[in-house]
């Protein structure tokens, strides 16, 4: 390269970057559109359990806020902890967030009496009715585990370690790896996203 | 000789120009949230192309993690970085090959090839640690070491090939000073810039509902060391340019120019760095503070060898 060709050089890279601004506007805009493109795989179904302080959470009490469910049980050794850990570090994060609740389901009623989810509660910094822990009969929660969320399992033990996204309405919108911060990173985009959009 | 020293200095501008491309994509995978586009490495969801589609994802892989334009964006960054790769290797290889008592050549030009093999292996730390943010610092300051390597290899091979050039300037001592005393400060810029972003992802992943300003308090004090440094830069970056452009004799249209568009450069960076805090940290701006932050230092390295090579001491 000649230096008295600089002036070319010059014009010619000013135009490069310039196509590349146009091209980097794109992407970052795909990118983003990407992101908030979140599936519907369905309508969770009715179920009525009891929370850790007795009192009624079905349903109906999905209905206008955005739901991070996963099940566990008080006893488990394996994932749950890990989960619980994660799921509380959502819970702090989005303590600003009032309409994003978090629900986790016992698969072992038998062991899991409500105090013994007073006390897992406690343990995991629950200070408020933002994370709650149900219990239920254990056909009924298999039936939304298996059929309900299709998440599969043997119970108590082979439970899913996914955490499931629920939207405002109630519909699913996405299944994540409980114990994987890369999964859980993906599921805050989607849950930052369904509070921009459904807001 | 000759045709074989312009052969390399071909090789090695072409090996500049692409690094400094892949420093962008590089910049435009972070902004666009597509560093764990491919959650595996070397490969992409277990496929050498990445999948179109969730079905072709592999049974053990998370399908959450898959983002059809997310993968792409990350896999041309991994095919451009080969790209880059095997120029700095065919750029060492050249200077192994024709230009092995140019030690001045040679030396960085198979550092460079050694540097970007690292960079490579690097990059896979980058996704194994889930864009850990000191790994992430790491992977750029090597970029801007590479880029650094090429620009002198690039530069003193065109010294080689066309020695006559700028025989009659003269430059005073004091403007190589200036323009090193800028790069330090540049440097010093660039580590306190990405402190900045550190303490704003770390920020975000703490406080996922707040904006983009209302994260950037979380940077401060050091957002606003960087902010009125970068303005004491700019100051200086003028007063050096002045300097340059008055005091050297028969500057060569490289000192010339290259005083100039460091000039323009620094105020498009502080153009850059307002619109960033004004507008709440768009992405495309940030993506361009880090770019046009590369090319500034880039100038200075061109406009301190040029400087160098015909410096009077008493100027």
């Amino acid at each position: 390269m000649a230096e008295n060709k600089f002036p070319k050089v010059l014009l010619w890279s000013l135009l490069g970057v310039f196509v590349l601004a146009i091209i980097a506007a794109a992407v970052i805009s795909q990118a983003h559109k990407s992101r908030a493109d979140i599936p519907v795989y369905g309508q969770i179904p009715p179920f009525e359990f009891v929370t850790q302080n007795n009192r009624p959470f079905g349903t109906s009490n999905l209905q206008g806020k955005i739901t991070v469910l996963d099940f566990m049980f008080t006893n488990c050794q394996g994932p749950c902890p890990i989960m619980s850990g994660k799921m509380g570090r959502l819970y702090d994060q989005y303590s600003d967030a009032s309409d994003v609740q978090f629900v986790s389901i016992s698969v072992d009623p038998a062991r899991d009496s409500l105090k013994a989810l007073q006390q897992y509660a406690k343990a995991h910094g629950v200070t408020d009715n933002r994370w709650v822990f149900l219990r239920g009969p254990l056909e009924e929660v298999k039936h939304l585990s298996v059929d309900g969320l299709k998440l599969g399992g043997n119970f108590p033990m082979g439970h899913s370690t996914r955490f499931v996204l629920i939207d405002r309405k109630g519909q699913i919108r996405g299944y994540y790896t409980g114990t994987d911060d890369a999964s859980i990173d993906v599921l805050k985009t989607h849950l930052n996203q369904l509070l921009k959009t459904q807001a | 000789m000759r045709h074989k020293i312009k052969r390399f200095r071909r090789v090695a501008i072409v090996s500049t120009v692409v690094t400094y491309l892949l420093i962008f994509v590089g910049g435009l995978v972070r902004i666009s949230g597509a560093g764990l586009g491919c959650p595996d490495w070397p490969k992409c969801f277990g496929r050498w192309i990445p999948p179109t589609d969730a079905s072709q994802l592999p049974a053990n892989i998370d399908p959450s993690l898959f983002n059809f334009t997310l993968a792409w964006i990350e896999y041309i960054n991994r095919l451009l970085g080969m790209l880059v790769g095997l120029f700095i290797l065919a750029t060492a290889i050249l200077a192994i090959m024709y230009l092995r008592k140019q030690k001045r050549i040679l030396w960085p030009s198979v550092i460079a090839a050694i540097l970007v093999a690292y960079q490579g292996w690097q990059g896979s730390q980058v996704v194994a640690s889930n864009l850990e943010p000191l790994i992430i610092t790491i992977h750029m300051v090597l970029a801007f070491i590479i880029v650094s390597i090429m620009i002198y290899v690039s530069q003193q091979a065109y010294y080689l090939e066309n020695p006559e050039v700028g025989k009659d300037a003269q430059y005073p001592a004091i403007l190589r000073k200036w323009v090193m005393f800028l790069w330090a400060i540049a440097i010093i810029q660039v580590i306190l810039g990405t402190e900045v972003r550190s303490q704003i992802q770390i920020a975000s992943e703490h406080f996922p509902l707040l904006s983009g300003i209302q994260l950037l308090s979380f940077a401060d004090p050091i957002s606003y060391i960087h902010g009125l440094l970068g303005v004491v830069v700019a100051v200086i970056t003028w007063y050096a340019g002045n300097q340059i452009l008055k005091r050297s004799e028969n500057p060569t249209p490289l000192v010339s120019y290259g005083a100039r568009i460091m000039m323009i450069i620094i105020l498009v960076q502080i153009t850059i760095g307002g619109i960033l805090i004004g507008a709440g940290l768009p992405g495309l701006m940030r993506l361009y503070h880090l770019w046009v932050a590369s090319l500034f230092i880039g100038i200075l390295l061109l406009l301190y060898s040029a400087l160098k090579r015909k410096e009077v001491v008493n100027g």
